[in-house]
């Protein structure tokens, strides 16, 4: 390290080096505050809190009675769509074909599913009374369902989210929203004020801040947090030379 | 003024032992938000897939699965190698079986692993290094519950490894150079280097006496850019080179 500071000595003039250190000290000092309190807070937070599941339970399964099961060759022979996927899944306790029309990497990718019943062979639309009743089966407190809005993409609380979704929306303290795929009438997730709370947080600490008409993406992959992580690490370079400077000079001395 | 050259002290001081922090923390938060995250994750390795399921290659029901396998559960039909498949669940293990005849596939050879893996793989001219089956996992990169997985080797930029489940058949970890490297930087910016978890007490320590020791930095930049206290500052200095050199002059005169 000692060779290092004699190296760059030569390349720069520590007086350059200081003068830097204070200038860029003045660009990023409130975003550094920001991070080294957003991070104190990521460390306190209550991360049971940050999940939004607050009201969450486990969707009740009810035994299939497979003598009535469709064959799926049928069931692919019916639809419109080709498929390449049939799960047999549940929907408020009854047995249904989700399937897959078109699928993404991962579950919040754009996707095309529908979902038929697995007994009868019927289409199963999730309009909003399905979309609501299944909200309501994945919630455990005692709030009723307020509004039920269909919402597309970009959706604040779930911001990678790529498909249309039903927001059901209930009337307790914590705000809680529930979203729906509107396509596979799968429960995307909950959300609630202390989950928004720590996203607020996130937004800040990965600088993902809505400006000059771009939106949030829920991500720290932003041209925003590109430059001010560069100019931060010229600010801790200029401050690591300098602290080396100093210890060099023997300036560090207990009296 | 004490304000002042206590701020120096302190900030000097603290920054002795928490600046070598500050400056992982700006170099690992650097690298992952210039590292696309979809690149990382080694979305971009893999080919999107296509195919669809023909009525025809379904001659075994979901109805003739449950018989036989009564304790099945999240049954799907897919593909595997472009065969139609049946996967479950059972007692927490995956088990693949054909949706041809119901003869069960799984655990998966070498050859039908190193396949899946050619087929997923975006870059078809890639040729594979090395293919190895894994029953127990201590890699960081690896979650045991994905055990037994084949582990296929490209020989490409970065070296990149699929794995590929032994009882599913699926694609279920992607992993390169960069990922690791990612993994290591945020292992190193969450200062917990084990479980990679943010709420650690080392880190809480240790960003608390970030904080301060920033507080102190920013009243050095107050006094070194205020206007009111430069002006100051350019007296004082002035002022101090006066006083050097009276003495100066009176050991002159004395002689």
């Amino acid at each position: 390290m000692k060779k290092n500071n004699k190296k760059t000595s030569k390349y720069f003039k520590l007086s350059t080096i200081k003068s830097l250190h204070k200038w860029l000290s003045l660009l990023v000092f409130i975003q550094l505050f920001i991070w080294l309190g957003t991070g104190i807070f990521f460390n306190w937070m209550d991360h049971d809190k940050a999940s939004g599941n607050h009201y969450r339970q486990a969707m009740v399964k009810q035994d299939i009675e497979h003598i009535r099961l469709l064959d799926p060759q049928a069931v692919l022979i019916a639809s419109h769509l080709p498929a390449s996927e049939i799960n047999l899944v549940q929907r408020l306790g009854q047995p249904y074909y989700l399937l897959t029309h078109d699928k993404g990497l991962y579950k919040h990718f754009d996707s095309d599913f529908s979902l038929v019943d697995a007994y009868t062979g019927v289409t199963l639309e999730i309009d909003k009374t399905v979309a609501s009743a299944l909200a309501r089966a994945s919630y455990n407190g005692t709030a009723k369902v307020s509004t039920v809005l269909a919402v597309e993409p970009p959706i604040e609380d779930f911001l990678k989210e790529q498909n249309s979704l039903w927001q059901v929306n209930f009337s307790d303290e914590l705000e809680t929203s529930v979203y729906i795929n509107a396509s596979s009438g799968r429960l995307v997730g909950h959300s609630n004020e202390d989950k928004r709370f720590v996203d607020f947080f996130f937004m800040l600490h990965f600088m993902d801040y809505p400006l000059f008409g771009q939106d949030a993406v829920g991500g720290f992959n932003n041209w925003q947090i590109s430059i001010f992580a560069i100019l931060t690490l010229l600010f801790c370079l200029t401050g690591l030379i300098w602290t080396l400077e100093l210890l060099i000079k023997g300036r560090y001395k207990f009296k | 003024m004490s304000l002042h050259r206590n701020s120096r002290k302190y900030h000097k001081w603290l920054m002795l032992f928490i600046g070598l922090q500050f400056v992982v923390w700006s170099v690992s938060g650097t690298y992952m938000v210039l590292m696309d995250i979809d690149y990382i994750h080694g979305d971009s390795l893999v080919v999107e897939q296509k195919q669809t399921i023909a009525p025809e290659q379904v001659s075994y029901s979901f109805k003739q699965l449950l018989t036989e396998h009564p304790q099945a559960k999240k049954i799907e039909l897919g593909l595997m190698l472009n065969k139609a498949v049946y996967r479950f669940s059972q007692n927490n293990e995956k088990v693949t079986v054909s949706a041809q005849d119901g003869q069960i596939i799984s655990p998966i050879s070498e050859g039908i692993a190193t396949e899946i893996a050619k087929q997923n793989y975006d870059d078809k001219s890639v040729v594979i290094s090395s293919v190895k089956l894994i029953t127990e996992t201590s890699l960081r990169e690896l979650s045991a519950r994905h055990l037994p997985v084949w582990r296929v080797d490209f020989d490409d930029f970065a070296s990149p490894s699929f794995y590929i489940s032994a009882d599913s058949a699926l694609l279920v970890t992607k992993r390169h150079s960069f990922w690791r490297i990612f993994d290591w930087m945020f292992a190193f910016h969450v200062m917990d280097y084990v479980d990679e978890s943010p709420d650690n007490k080392l880190l809480r320590t240790v960003s608390i006496l970030a904080f301060v020791a920033s507080i102190f930095g920013l009243v050095l930049t107050y006094y070194r850019l205020a206007p009111a206290y430069q002006k100051r500052r350019k007296g004082k200095s002035r002022r101090v080179k006066l006083s050097e050199r009276k003495p100066r002059g009176a050991a002159n005169e004395k002689k």
